[in-house]
């Protein structure tokens, strides 16, 4: 039940009445006939119950990219359904004008459309339909709030995919597909072929020059079926917010891009998602199955404030490795964190396995260790300056342990990782 | 009546740039008829909610009746005849109503100058909450008066300027030593006003103070054709002392003149005007029944911008610390602590890493080679540069913030090598 401002209205008109004949009698009388137009009104108004409300929904959709929301409408009842349909979401779906007015014969239905431009990652949900359906005067209204859920889920940006293209251009350069021919130490065996000039001469063939009337070089080619595992940490220090966005989500990009770049190149992907248990999990895909697997995945996933279990994050990948295999560990650098938590286990994976620790850095710690306005600024300054010298004696202990470390800013994670991963390949260390 | 296809033509897979998860497929949930409720379960329903906060209601509306009835007619005014505590005087009030006079108690000067007609008297218990044009409006009636404790002002005005406050004070139980019958008629009294002293001849004196002369406690006076009595203590007629000294044959004789008496208390409230009137009596008759419609219209309003269209939703949102904050805190600790110290090692180590670490210096390099690597790629002097960079801490906050541009202004030469 609900008035419209045509009761209000026809309440004021109440006044110059009441102005005319002034007596208590006459207010009394017109506030009776206003409310028993008002209930006429309600009586003769198409009940929203009997309206059939179905809801189609995009099932994922990457963030920053417009969604719709479809209700369908069909009014069930023998009376014509004037009403106004309010479609709810949560506030980050980012749904536009969601109120839509209709007007649906008796057995007809009607469609009303909500765009979504989500505003953040994860699962959004809708709330209630509100259908408010007026009577024929349009004085007042029936009202029902109707549970029609929906789902939106919004897949991480993958904002980092316009760093693909260059760097797919490198692994081709890896891969012999180009004619120049990168080599590094440890590549595999390709082929033999002509010597042109360029050629490194110390890759020359001399027992396969021997038989032939030329030259032979030998080729090489990077690595493939290698396996790539990526460890996102879910724990605390993943909540920590910089910028705009929590640690997470620029470790997310990272591990996309890296995906990305790592299947194309041959490698078998697969990634964990953990902090004391594993979050989510995506093993054995491959191909054009593994970024929708990845995204899918990673979409939901919201940091959890706990301290990361790292004996449990080392078996849980010794677990699922059974050759050598690069591990990738999308954390913080984060001194303590890691003094306590990872140094201590790390000996065995870094045995068995190539691991790299990628963290995000905060620029707002170099932008503070740089002022100096103040004497409250330099204090500032020396505790950025101390954060910065802790951070890279950690990284000192890390890299003698044989780690790769990437410290880079929110944006320059994903290339920078790629790149390491480049290097890695490049250099025939995976 | 079955689910019409509702299912919109469903948006192409499309892969952009690189393919990533962007998948298409639209899903729709099961159709959705009501909510699931009956006319009976929803009115139940409301019942249920409106049941508690109807029995606090009803609650309360009983108490606040029950209050109201059962209420003793007594009030705490000093001086109020309806007062049974120490300084009121409803002691007085009954024995004067048991003696058939009688007493109307008013609270506004309005009330107070329409009952006082001829042949009655008027009682007024304290006047300093009185304006002059209350108390002109009195002394324009025709009963007689007796004012006790009244100011200065207000006895001047009241007795044509015959009787004013003396300054003495209380100098115990004294004599009436008067010719005024009500006074021979209560002997003696003890009184702790300042006194009254007579200004023109017609004044009747009573109680003379022992210690300042030309002074009493009693004064009456004919003005204006009507008797004023002007008593300058109000303790005398409240329920702790009514049964001193000769207290209760002055105030029954000052009160019983005349078969009625106005009991005049001033209240703050007042602010004078005649008997009766209130704001109904000055508007127009049509105001009453608009302002009612004014009301019911602000109620319309009210239910119209009241009733939301669906509820309000809130968004589950996650914590997010900004990551930078351990460190302010550190250089909070810093700044608390003025630990000068501790945050000069900070910078002088961080730009000893840059500076090493541009030079291309191991890591292992020791002091002495940070400074001659530095001192070298600088220009400036060995000594120089390890005052700077392993010098004593600074003493104070302008030392640290002189160090710190220094080390900067080192670190930007190393730079230009």
């Amino acid at each position: 039940m609900a008035i419209t401002w045509r009761a209000v209205a026809l309440t004021a008109l109440g006044v110059v009445a009441v102005l005319l004949v002034p007596v208590t009698a006459m207010v009394v009388g017109w506030t009776v006939l206003v409310v028993l137009l008002c209930g006429v009104d309600v009586a003769l108004a198409a009940s929203p119950r009997e309206v059939a409300v179905s809801r189609a929904v995009p099932g994922a959709v990457r963030l920053t990219e417009q969604a719709r929301s479809t209700l369908t409408l069909t009014n069930r009842s023998r009376r014509r359904l004037r009403a106004v349909v309010r479609d709810a979401w949560q506030p980050s779906a980012g749904a536009g004008p969601n109120r839509h007015a209709v007007d649906v014969r008796p057995g007809e239905a009607t469609r009303v459309r909500t765009a979504l431009v989500p505003t953040r990652r994860g699962d959004r949900r809708a709330d209630r339909v509100t259908i408010r359906s007026f009577g024929p005067m349009r004085l007042a209204a029936r009202q029902v709030s109707l549970q029609v859920p929906g789902r939106l889920r919004v897949l991480p940006e993958f904002a980092s995919r316009r760093h693909l293209p260059s760097r797919l251009a490198r692994l081709r350069e890896l891969d012999g597909r180009t004619a120049v021919q990168v080599r590094g130490a440890g590549t595999e065996f390709d082929s033999l072929r002509e010597y042109v000039i360029g050629d490194d001469v110390r890759s020359i063939d001399w027992r396969a020059t021997a038989r032939r009337s030329e030259v032979v070089v030998r080729t090489w080619r990077p690595e493939r079926d290698r396996r790539v595992m990526i460890v996102l940490d879910t724990s605390r220090t993943s909540a920590a917010r910089i910028g705009d966005l929590p640690r997470i989500d620029a470790s997310m990009e990272a591990a996309l891009l890296l995906s990305a770049l790592a299947s194309r190149a041959g490698d078998r992907v697969d990634l964990i998602a953990f902090d004391r248990r594993v979050r989510a999990q995506v093993a054995g895909a491959s191909g054009p199955r593994l970024l929708p697997a990845l995204a899918d995945a990673l979409a939901p996933i919201d940091p959890a404030l706990v301290e990361t279990d790292w004996p449990g994050v080392v078996s849980a990948i010794q677990q699922r490795l059974s050759q050598r295999a690069l591990v990738v560990l999308l954390t913080s650098l984060e001194p303590a964190a890691v003094e306590s938590g990872l140094l201590p286990v790390l000996a065995p994976l870094a045995k068995d396995h190539m691991v790299v620790l990628a963290s995000v850095a905060d620029p707002e710690v170099a932008a503070l260790r740089a002022q100096r306005a103040s004497s409250a600024e330099v204090y500032d300054a020396a505790a950025a300056e101390r954060t910065e010298l802790e951070r890279a004696a950690v990284t000192v202990r890390l890299r003698q342990r044989g780690v790769e470390v990437v410290d880079a800013l929110p944006d320059d994670l994903a290339p920078r990782l790629a790149d390491t991963y480049l290097a890695l390949k490049a250099a025939g260390r995976l | 009546m079955s689910a019409p296809a509702t299912v919109p033509p469903p948006t192409q897979p499309h892969e952009r740039g690189t393919g990533s998860a962007s998948e298409r497929v639209t899903t729709t949930a099961p159709t959705v008829v009501g909510d699931g409720t009956s006319a009976r379960s929803r009115a139940r329903s409301r019942w249920r909610r409106v049941v508690w906060p109807l029995a606090v209601l009803v609650t309360l509306a009983l108490v606040a009746v029950l209050i109201v009835v059962l209420r003793p007619a007594t009030s705490t005014t000093p001086l109020a005849p309806d007062n049974p505590e120490g300084a009121g005087s409803r002691a007085l009030a009954q024995i004067l109503a048991d003696q058939g006079v009688d007493v109307r108690y008013v609270r506004t000067s309005g009330q107070a100058v329409a009952a006082a007609r001829e042949g009655t008297t008027l009682l007024l218990a304290g006047s300093y909450l009185l304006m002059d044009e209350q108390v002109e409006d009195l002394a324009s009636t025709e009963a007689d008066l007796v004012l006790l404790e009244a100011e200065s002002w207000h006895i001047h005005e009241l007795t044509d300027g015959a009787v004013d406050l003396g300054y003495a004070t209380g100098t115990g139980e004294v004599d009436a030593s008067c010719d005024d019958p009500d006074a021979q008629a209560a002997g003696s009294i003890d009184s702790d006003g300042y006194g009254l002293t007579a200004l023109s001849p017609d004044v009747e004196l009573c109680f003379l103070n022992g210690d300042t002369p030309l002074t009493g406690a009693y004064a009456s006076v004919e003005a204006d054709g009507r008797r004023v009595v002007v008593i300058d203590d109000s303790t005398l007629f409240m329920n702790a002392r009514l049964a001193e000294d000769g207290n209760a044959a002055l105030a029954l004789r000052t009160l019983g003149r005349h078969d009625s008496l106005v009991w005049y208390v001033p209240s703050i409230n007042d602010l004078g005007g005649e008997a009766g009137t209130s704001a109904g009596a000055v508007l127009p008759a049509w105001a009453g029944p608009v302002s009612l419609q004014l009301l019911v219209l602000a109620l319309a309003l009210a239910l119209w911008q009241g009733r939301a269209l669906g509820r309000v939703v809130t968004e589950p949102l996650p914590v997010t610390v900004r990551a930078v904050e351990a460190t302010l805190g550190r250089g909070r600790l810093y700044r608390r602590a003025r630990s000068r110290g501790h945050a000069a090692a900070a910078l002088r180590a961080g730009m000893a890493r840059r500076g090493a670490a541009r030079l291309g210096l191991p890591r292992s390099a020791g002091a002495p080679e940070v400074i001659d690597g530095l001192a070298r790629a600088t220009g400036r002097s060995t000594e120089q540069v390890a005052h700077l960079l392993y010098g004593p801490p600074p003493t104070d906050d302008d030392g640290l913030l002189a160090l710190a541009r220094q080390l900067d202004e080192l670190e930007s030469e190393v730079h230009r090598t």
